[in-house]
């Protein structure tokens, strides 16, 4: 014997719940039980207070389903709880290879960038690239010391977003994050360009294909990112650290030659530059080796902007991984450079040979397996520099996203705990812009920087403007430090958009104002939409409304007709049947049959002599609603079929109806659809004697 | 004898593992329909019916925990949360309902005063069943 269904004593007993409780009187005089029927058990647990839902949920229902699963397992990797997030995060280690690849791999460049620009004054003029690389690791120093203290003022990432918003106001801000995201963009296709052009030095047939292998290379560190960021750490920190390592070795071995005065002989290039020079020494040359060289300082942004993606204590964790990521770069920057300039190394003009390249093989010699190990490692290293793109943008993308500056989708996180909205736009984006510049490095490299130091400027005299503010103590040695470095990294900006103009900077400057227009009409948007479902106070009471007038749109009279004229009637004593026939004849007929099965629920026929149906409904619709004031309420009557290539088989009216009603104010659209395997479920047949009422 | 429906009261305790996979292998010749039941014992001071959130849960994760056992041993049971004033009436009265040929019912291994504790639970079931009652008592080193 039971009583089932009194849900505890708690209101709205008839509803349907996840939990059901039936009494059951015992054998015994006075021995009653409660049965909690659970039927929905295994699918979600119960847990202070509320439903957890369990992996079975998500486990997919159908073999396709099940080999799709598998699949995207194998690819991602399992799916992953919003408490196993801590887990997933950084620590040092694999922080420094996951966000500071960007910077690192700079030293294989950075070197050569500042002698191909002073080269043009001729040889002499190279022994300015020392002090350049002194003076862009002094500018390495004042950022990293600025960007530590932009980590400790904000914890909780968006870097020079956040800082140039706080302190600047809202269009700075805007500024400085569509300068980073498009330099995101930018360092995914450079670097992904750059990687493949290394790896065509040694395989030259890869150059003839080479926009399909950094798209190719795109989607492989895509696939890593959306395994999740400790994954994709674990996967990019050996290339990083063999590349470190290597190159430490080979500083040491040549300072150690030097020392013992057994200095190398220089390789020459197979394409030097003229060793008087092509121009005469001025100090815009010098300026312009300093730009090229300042390349050194992008990807500090990314650690500033990951403090979240840090294990705990999160600020602590990312200002020394940081200083780790500057002190590598500086060692590396220094120790070439010195042995370049020591030994005499020239750059090669064409650009057969990378300056590192001829100094591995002055030091260690041509073929060496050392040389070998020097060069594989710097190309992964500079394909996997791409990463720091893929790391910086979705964390910008969600904080902005989390200011509704961007999409809400891009501050979800994916199974893995990826913000997979940011990696996939990114991906898409880059994967755009190295098409559109045939995976040149050449022509994408103009564009490059600008974002970075454009932003960098701005958060730099936004913690300026802070430090005066707030007056804490030693507020003066910060603001001369902010703003040394906002005088170093603007002058950077001048001199790179001044001498990259014409060679496609001008291209990040045009999109840049149109970013942030659009990040500001996105956030309109949805200010708009908040103030417009904004409740005007928390207990407001809930509306009571009239019962809506409910329109049927019927074609023939079935079961799928019938349930959907058996649902509306139970929500409404107004409803009306509506149908369109193209024939006198057809209109004619169907009404005999209408009033023969029920005058309950009246009919309004219409003809309509050149076949539409769409447009005579929703004229009629318009119609009855400006006649009456209570919501108009379309029940649709649709047929499901069973499998998915029978969709194509029926004409689909009603959702055709159903898209064109979407946007038509003060109408609700309901669907009953009838899948071939319903009973009528719910639907109590009258009998005749009920007809009557 | 053919065990064709087998009771097995779970209370959450260290012996119901094993107690459940005794169960499972003395139905699997007939493939008999196994299944565990946890009782919430309700104060006298509370109505029946009373909504006890802590208690449901862990009586919950009890039988989670059982149905994840029973899949590893191979085999599929159903489960049976019930609130009652004492679990002894509760488990005879399910088991009258569901016509159980044998509840097999575990003890962890307890002493008092010198003696091994069987507590009024399985006392109760043991005296009052209609049907078979197998105890099953947890090892001592355990």
């Amino acid at each position: 014997m039971s009583d089932r269904g009194d849900n505890g004593g708690k209101e709205g007993a008839d509803a349907p719940s996840l939990e059901e409780r039936a009494t059951h009187t015992g054998s015994k005089i006075g021995d009653r039980r409660v049965r909690i029927i659970r039927p929905a058990a295994g699918e979600f647990r119960r847990h202070g207070g509320h439903y957890v839902a369990t992996p079975r949920v998500d486990a997919p229902q159908s073999g396709f389903g099940r080999a799709y699963e598998g699949a995207r397992r194998i690819l991602f990797g399992a799916r992953l709880t919003s408490e196993e997030e801590a887990g997933e995060r950084l620590s040092k280690k694999t922080g420094l290879a996951i966000l500071a690849s960007d910077n690192i791999s700079s030293s294989a460049y950075a070197t050569e960038e500042a002698m191909r620009v002073l080269a043009i004054a001729g040889s002499a003029a190279l022994a300015l690239t020392m002090p350049i690389a002194i003076a862009v690791c002094v500018v390495l120093a004042v950022v990293i010391l600025s960007e530590s203290r932009v980590i400790r003022a904000y914890p909780n990432g968006g870097g020079s977003y956040i800082v140039a918003k706080d302190n600047h106001g809202v269009i700075p801000g805007l500024i400085a994050a569509s300068a980073l995201l498009i330099d995101y963009v930018l360092t995914v296709a450079v670097s992904s360009a750059a990687g493949v052009a290394a790896i065509s030095s040694f395989v030259p047939a890869v150059h003839d294909h080479r926009v399909l292998w950094s798209l190719a290379l795109i989607a492989l560190l895509t696939v890593g990112n959306l395994r999740g960021i400790r994954e994709a750490g674990v996967i990019f920190a050996a290339p990083t650290y063999i590349y470190v390592l290597s190159l430490l070795g080979l500083i040491c071995y040549g300072l150690f030659r030097i020392v013992f005065g057994d200095a190398p002989v220089a390789v020459t290039p197979r394409d030097a530059f003229e060793p008087t020079g092509l121009e005469m020494l001025t100090p815009l040359i010098v300026l312009r080796a300093f730009a090229s060289g300042s390349v050194g300082l992008t990807g500090s942004e990314a650690i500033a902007n990951g403090v979240p993606n840090f294990k705990p204590p999160e600020s602590r964790n990312a200002v020394i991984t940081l200083v780790w990521m500057g002190t590598i770069f500086g060692t590396l920057f220094l120790g070439l450079t010195y042995l370049a300039t020591h030994i005499g190394i020239v750059p090669d003009q064409s650009e057969l040979e990378t300056v590192n390249s001829m100094l591995t093989r002055s030091l260690v010699g041509d073929g060496t397996p050392f040389y070998y190990l020097v060069q594989l490692s710097t190309a992964i290293i500079l394909l996997l520099a791409a990463n720091t793109g893929f790391s910086g943008f979705p964390r910008l993308a969600s904080v902005l996203a989390d200011d509704r500056f961007m999409p809400r989708q891009f501050a979800f996180r994916g199974e893995r705990l990826a913000f997979s909205f940011g990696i996939i736009a990114l991906a898409l984006m880059s994967a755009a812009v190295l098409a559109a510049f045939h995976g040149s490095v050449t022509e994408l490299v103009p564009l490059y920087t600008i974002g970075v130091f454009a932003a960098f400027t701005l958060s730099q005299s936004g913690l300026v403007r802070r430090w005066w503010r707030l007056r804490n103590p030693g507020w003066r040695l910060s603001v001369f430090i902010n703003s040394f470095g906002t005088l170093v990294t603007g002058t950077v900006l001048v001199v790179v958009v001044y001498t990259k103009f014409f060679y496609g900077a001008w291209m990040v400057l045009l999109v840049m104002p149109i970013l942030v227009g659009l990040l500001f009409a996105i956030n309109r948007h949805y200010r708009t939409v908040h103030d417009a479902l904004l409740l005007d106070r928390p207990d407001e009471p809930i509306p009571v409304l009239k019962p809506p007038v409910v329109l049927i749109p019927v074609a023939r009279l079935d079961r799928a007709t019938l349930q959907a004229v058996a649902f509306a009637r139970s929500i409404s004593p107004t409803v009306r049947a509506v149908h369109i026939a193209s024939t006198a004849e057809s209109a004619e007929e169907f009404a005999r049959r209408w009033r023969r099965w029920t005058t309950e629920v009246p009919l309004d026929g219409s003809e309509s002599p050149y076949r539409s149906l769409l447009q005579p409904l929703l004229r009629y619709i318009e119609r009855i609603d400006e006649r009456d004031d209570r919501p108009i309420t379309v029940v649709l009557a649709e047929f499901v079929p069973r499998n998915w290539w029978e969709w194509i088989l029926h004409s689909q009216t009603a959702l055709r109806l159903k898209l064109s009603l979407l946007f038509r104010p003060n109408t609700i659209v309901i669907d009953v659809p009838y899948h071939t395997e319903d009973t009528g479920h719910g639907v109590t047949p009258r009998g005749p004697e009920d007809s009557s009422r | 004898m053919q065990l064709k429906r087998i009771l097995v009261p779970l209370a959450g305790t260290s012996v119901d593992v094993e107690v459940l996979r005794v169960a499972i292998a003395l139905g699997k010749p007939a493939k008999a329909e196994i299944v565990a039941i946890h009782v919430i014992e309700v104060r006298w001071n509370l109505p029946l019916d009373a909504v006890l959130e802590a208690e449901s849960e862990r009586g919950e994760g009890v039988l989670d925990d059982a149905v994840k056992v029973a899949e590893q041993a191979g085999a599929h049971i159903e489960t049976e949360l019930v609130q009652a004033r004492e679990a002894a009436a509760a488990i005879i009265d399910t088991a009258r309902d569901r016509k159980s040929d044998l509840i097999v019912i575990g003890m962890p291994f307890r002493k008092r005063l010198g003696r091994v504790y069987v507590g009024k639970t399985v006392q109760g079931v043991y005296v009052g069943a209609h049907c078979a009652v197998l105890a099953y008592r947890q090892e001592e080193t355990r």
